[in-house]
């Protein structure tokens, strides 16, 4: 017993120093007023931080805007990787090439990926507008990222662009893998090309798209850089998502302690989300099977 | 007896040498000493340009028991990264600092006072008078940062279009308006004034401001910015957007890039910055097509703009105070102030003997940032104003300009983030 204990000792220490210490670490930072320049002066204030979540009016526009960022990102990336995937899959000339094309948008900087976006959605030369309203679609130019109604999508564009490669190489990988007879049997069985991508595709898909969603959601509620590139989390509170406020709190008001609490939140809700996702696909899975 | 003998001749010999060593490095002091280390940090608005350290290495020639090191932070991390290193006790001994976070700073007791050093330093009375109050809490208090580099906000104007449509350069409100309604024209993406209601737009917010009579705190210091008379200059202010549509759609979130831009491709009659970008904006669009006019005044008689300066500070937790005053007193002094300011980093020497140099006195925009100087005000000491210039104006300002709030409610939540 103990030579198993003292062989994963390093694996727990390790685990305990880059996860459980900054974890517990948070929940004790959300329970203080931390003086960060003047450490003695820091306070124990009990509840008072999440007495004052419930109060603020922000913190409930960020969770909206949460979900719809998860939301949108997720599923159209998804959406994309899946047909990315299945177009990937088939023989045509220069796949090899069209393949590692695909992946120049995953392996693009997120600083440059915003910054490429928002010059491209600039409201007085972006090269969208000037598209739009040469393809007589639009009339004039639309401040994409400046108008609350499409601030959030706009950035959700951005994010979708970067991140249907990911879920393409994965689904195509998983793709490879399905054995070339089943889809054989299938068409002798009489099966049309959608029964067959219902039957027998989607259902060995189905792990792959499990662990991938999951991970693409707990990535995606994280993620704030292109947001702060490109909105800030404006105009106003327009695209301004959890983390964000969390980040914002902390770093430019200097409150720690609230911004730590607005982080436990996220990681509650994050958690539970991710608990029901996996419930619920389990049973589908069931009901597949 | 041999294998003896040659032990012999070898010990012998590495005496000898140890005595050759020894006697070698006599001259040299027994107990020389090593430099004192002194970790500055500053951003660089382009830090590919080698003038800092050039400044650095000639500092390093010039004073042998020094030696500098220093790191480049850029600035939208700045604040963040200081703050967290200083927690950590990891800071630097001096750095480059805005006076957005003096006030926050000093209540954090994260700055050195340095009044006694200052008091010895044989350049304060070439400092211009006015702007010794950037780097203190109180007119009677002591000195926190050490002016350096500074700017006053001014307006550009495109002269060949004022010109064709008849105009002359606006000194007023009235005049301003007028003009920015005369020279938009959506229909050719055209607008009179480029508007910045993102990332750094108060320092302009605030130029318009104290033009129109607004202050931030009263004489006490107590916070006055959402006064009737501030809600009336605040509420002209959205209405250039929300009535009058003088600025781009896109002003709500533009920055420095798009307005910039804007001006540059012909997208706006009239841009609100500093020196800075006077090259920028003249190489671009020609010396003779761009004017340069003081910030319009709601009353000509009472001329204001605003002014932020970047000055030096000494951190409270460093062990090197007095080899770190040293050499930011030294950036101060006539010399590296010059090569500092005449460089693409370009912004207003704070000494007087400098700015009467042809190379400021006879530049137009040099000059106009000068002559602002003296009526110019800065941001108050105020703890929130880090905040307030890092998110709270930004998010509020948006919300004002889309009409989600009124002017009212706008500066009570500024008003608020600046007594936190």
């Amino acid at each position: 017993m103990a030579l198993p204990l003292f062989l994963l000792s390093p694996a727990l220490a390790l685990l305990v120093g880059i996860v459980a210490y900054p974890i517990g670490r948070a929940v004790w930072l959300s329970f203080h007023r931390l003086e960060i320049l003047q450490p003695d002066l820091t306070r124990f204030v009990g509840l008072e931080h999440y007495q004052a979540l419930l109060q603020d009016p922000v913190i409930r526009i960020a969770l909206q805007n949460s979900v719809v960022w998860v939301v949108g990102v997720v599923v159209f990336q998804f959406l994309g990787g899946l047909v990315g995937a299945i177009i990937l899959n088939r023989r045509f000339p220069g796949r090899a090439v069209v393949r590692g094309l695909a992946l120049i948008p995953w392996a693009t900087p997120s600083v440059l990926v915003a910054l490429m976006w928002t010059w491209m959605l600039d409201g007085n030369y972006g090269l969208l507008n000037d598209l739009l309203v040469k393809a007589g679609i639009l009339s004039r130019f639309q401040p994409w990222l400046a108008q609350p109604w499409s601030a959030l999508p706009a950035v959700i564009l951005a994010d979708v662009w970067q991140g249907i490669p990911f879920f393409a190489v994965m689904l195509l990988a998983a793709l490879q893998a399905i054995p070339e007879d089943l889809f054989e049997a299938a068409k002798i069985d009489g099966a049309s090309a959608w029964r067959v991508f219902c039957h027998v595709t989607l259902p060995l898909l189905l792990p792959t798209i499990l662990i991938t969603t999951m991970l693409r959601m707990i990535w995606t509620a994280n993620y704030m850089d292109l947001i702060m590139i490109m909105t800030g989390g404006g105009p106003g509170y327009s695209s301004l998502t959890v983390p964000l406020h969390a980040y914002y709190t902390a770093y430019k008001r200097l409150d720690f302690g609230y911004g730590a609490t607005i982080a436990i939140v996220q990681v509650v809700i994050l958690a539970a989300a991710i608990v029901l996702y996996l419930r619920q696909l389990r049973a589908n899975e069931g009901m597949v099977q | 007896m041999l294998r003896f003998c040659r032990i012999g001749r070898l010990g012998a010999c590495l005496g000898v040498l140890a005595v050759l060593l020894i006697a070698g490095s006599a001259p040299e002091p027994l107990h020389a000493q090593a430099p004192t280390l002194v970790r500055y940090w500053l951003w660089l608005d382009d830090p590919t340009e080698p003038m800092f350290d050039q400044l650095v290495k000639e500092f390093n020639a010039t004073h042998p028991t020094i030696k500098v090191e220093y790191q480049l932070v850029p600035l939208s991390e700045y604040h963040d990264k200081l703050v967290t290193a200083l927690a950590a006790g990891a800071g630097p001994d001096a750095g480059r600092f805005k006076d957005w976070w003096l006030g926050e700073f000093v209540k954090l007791n994260g700055l050195e006072p340095m009044a006694n050093s200052v008091a010895k330093w044989p350049g304060r009375g070439d400092v211009i008078e006015n702007l010794w109050n950037t780097g203190k809490i109180t007119a009677a208090g002591p000195v926190y940062m050490l002016p350096h580099q500074f700017i006053t906000f001014y307006l550009y104007y495109r002269r060949d279009w004022f010109a064709q449509a008849g105009l002359k350069p606006p000194a007023t409100f009235e005049d301003f308006l007028a003009a920015a309604r005369k020279l938009t024209d959506p229909a050719k993406n055209q607008y009179g004034f480029g508007l910045r209601g993102g990332a750094g737009g108060q320092d302009q917010w605030l130029a318009f401001m104290v033009a129109g009579g607004a202050r931030m705190v009263d004489t006490q210091g107590k916070v006055i910015i959402n006064s009737p008379e501030a809600v009336k200059v605040n509420q002209w202010y959205i209405e250039l957007f929300r009535a009058h549509k003088v600025a781009p759609p896109s002003a709500p979130t533009d920055a420095y890039a798009q307005v910039l831009g804007a001006f540059q491709s012909g997208n706006t009659a009239m841009m609100a910055h500093h020196v800075g970008s006077s090259v920028l904006v003249t190489q671009k669009l020609g010396a003779a097509n761009v004017g340069v006019l003081p910030i319009p005044a709601a009353d000509p008689a009472k001329p204001a703009t605003m002014a932020t300066m970047s000055g030096n500070v000494v951190f409270a937790a460093s062990k090197q105070k007095e080899a770190a005053f040293t050499f930011i007193s030294w950036l101060s002094e006539n010399a590296p102030m010059d090569k500092w300011s005449g460089s693409r980093q370009g912004q207003l020497p704070v000494l007087k003997s400098v700015s009467r140099l042809p190379r400021y006195s006879e530049n137009v925009f040099f000059k106009v940032s000068l002559d602002g100087a003296n009526y110019a005000i800065a941001w108050p000491p105020l703890p929130g104003v880090g905040y307030v210039s890092a998110q709270a104006w930004q998010a509020n300002m948006q919300r004002a300009l889309l009409g989600q709030i009124g002017s009212k409610d706008m500066l009570d939540e500024i008003a608020k983030a600046l007594q936190r």
